[in-house]
């Protein structure tokens, strides 16, 4: 009849309104956490993607020896972190113009594999990588015709994706702060409308603690609740969408199917919010219980 | 539990509400603190619960100072007294047996004890069909029922009762009197009660301390306490 748990939820009960803006703003504020980790994650993924696409191309000389085109392959070989080394000849170059230009027969005919260079694409693991043999290979103009490396476009992705994580990082953590400071000034309301329960329970040689109790519990079930229920609306709605969220994003899978991943992320959720609730119904009982 | 107040004044600003205030009761005693409304009898009563706290003097329960001692100690004190308030401090949106719970399980009474416990406590002061009413649906008697209820049923040392028959008919406020001097002599509970009806006062033989302005006027120990004093010195004379 009087254990905490019960005294809270006759507090929830007592107080309808404000029990459930502070669980709207919890639910609400965890959705935007679900939301960004889903959009970090899938923009990691793009990331991932760009970095390790062939993103440097050697065009050579034409007329270069079997042997020297050999050596230029081994010499790429030995650079850290390199993934792929792809050869294309010049008929590979040809066929490759073709299938890109097919529905353009004015741009194929004239062209023939001897005008085409052939070229190394060399896929890397890491970014830096390619700078580096940029550098090395920019200068060796005898076997070298050309070098197009995209650094304009991976710096510029790298720019982007590292805005939209800021930018979702700092609007997570105003919602929290908001909600954070608003449900601790909800719990300050409610202690304020209990207050003679909470003298009455002093005067009768309650402890501090024991009148404290169903203030912190009351904070955490918002936390619980609102992150479970803010998590599973953000990632069901995206996994309901994923499909169409996916196709625009091919070939990159920008929304999991992992279950698991979609677990950890609820599950680290009620555990952050648990915190948070702590900490919030925490400050607003120390501003409030003073006697 | 033994109380001793030494020399204990409280002023409220330029106000002095009790001036120089020293009496001991011990375990087991039976005392009326009488005296004219704002005589000081309930910050008296105050003053033993800590609500407030002395601006002179000291006030010990068993040996602690209570002015001095941890918050701690305080609320152990506080679990051994039960409390008759003036203006009942029930909580409002607890019903009557919610209440007493609520105290019982402020002082950590066995779970598995308490629904026995209040049936008992509930019967004791005749509201059994009050039970799960609140507050606001009993009448002035049957919320003065209703903290002697949650006083009596942690079993207290001492009970404090602050003008507890202030409410009460005639039959209920002899039926409280009774039960509180029953109780006082059964399990030695010490009992402080603050009253201005002299008539209650005068049908129990017990010791009254008067209060006027603040300072006390009289300390009549009870002819049974004086009795034994007598036979106390006597057999120390021969």
């Amino acid at each position: 009849m009087t254990n905490n748990p019960k005294t809270t939820w006759h507090h929830i009960r007592r107080s309808p309104i404000q029990s459930l803006t502070a669980l709207i703003l919890m639910t609400f504020s965890f959705m935007l956490v679900s939301l960004f980790v889903v959009v970090n994650s899938g923009l990691s993924k793009v990331l991932v993607y760009f970095e390790t696409k062939p993103e440097i191309t050697i065009f050579i000389k034409d007329g270069l020896a079997q042997g020297d085109i050999d050596n230029l392959q081994k010499d790429l070989a030995n650079y850290q972190n390199v993934k792929e080394i792809k050869f294309i000849s010049k008929d590979k170059a040809l066929e490759i113009y073709k299938q890109q230009n097919k529905n353009n027969p004015m741009l194929t005919e004239m062209v023939t594999a001897n005008i085409l260079p052939a070229s190394f694409e060399i896929t890397v693991t890491d970014p830096q990588a390619l700078e580096k043999i940029y550098q090395n290979y920019a200068t060796k103009t005898e076997i070298v015709d050309e070098i197009i490396y995209q650094k304009d476009i991976i710096t510029s992705l790298l720019d982007w994706t590292n805005i939209i994580r800021r930018s979702g990082l700092i609007i997570t953590m105003v919602v929290f702060i908001i909600s954070f400071f608003s449900v601790s000034t909800i719990i300050g309301m409610k202690i304020t409308n209990r207050k003679e329960e909470v003298k009455i329970s002093r005067l009768l040689g309650a402890s501090k603690f024991y009148v404290k109790k169903p203030f912190l519990l009351e904070g955490i079930i918002y936390g619980v609740i609102g992150s479970f229920v803010g998590s599973v609306i953000t990632l069901g709605f995206i996994y309901f969408i994923r499909n169409s969220i996916n196709s625009f994003f091919q070939p990159v899978i920008f929304i999991s199917n992992d279950l698991i991943f979609y677990t950890t992320v609820v599950a680290s959720e009620i555990l952050l919010g648990l915190i948070i609730g702590y900490f919030s119904s925490l400050i607003g009982v120390r501003r409030y219980i003073k006697f | 539990m033994k109380l001793v107040f030494n020399n204990v004044d409280k002023n409220f600003g330029v106000i002095s509400a009790l001036k120089n205030i020293s009496f001991t009761v011990n375990p087991g005693e039976f005392v009326f603190i009488v005296g004219p409304s704002g005589a000081g009898k309930s910050t008296l009563l105050k003053l033993i619960l800590n609500q407030i706290k002395p601006t002179n003097g000291e006030i010990l329960i068993d040996d602690i100072n209570i002015s001095l001692g941890t918050k701690s100690e305080i609320d152990k004190i506080r679990r051994k007294i039960g409390v008759i308030f003036q203006d009942y401090q029930l909580i409002m949106d607890k019903s009557v047996e919610e209440n007493i719970a609520l105290i019982l399980d402020i002082v950590s009474f066995p779970k598995e004890k308490i629904s026995s416990k209040i049936d008992e406590v509930i019967n004791q002061v005749n509201l059994n069909n009050r039970r799960f009413l609140f507050p606001s649906q009993l009448s002035g008697g049957e919320l003065q029922r209703a903290s002697l209820a949650r006083a009596l049923a942690i079993e207290p040392e001492i009970i404090l009762a602050d003008e507890p028959t202030g409410n009460l008919d005639n039959e209920n406020t002899w039926n409280l009197v009774k039960l509180l001097s029953d109780i006082n002599k059964k399990n030695h509970t010490t009992v402080i009660m603050t009253t201005h009806n002299q008539e209650i006062v005068n049908s129990l033989d017990k010791r009254q301390i008067e209060i006027r302005d603040g300072e006390i006027k009289k300390d009549n120990q009870s002819s049974e306490v004086t009795v034994k004093k007598v036979v106390h010195h006597k057999k120390n004379d021969k």
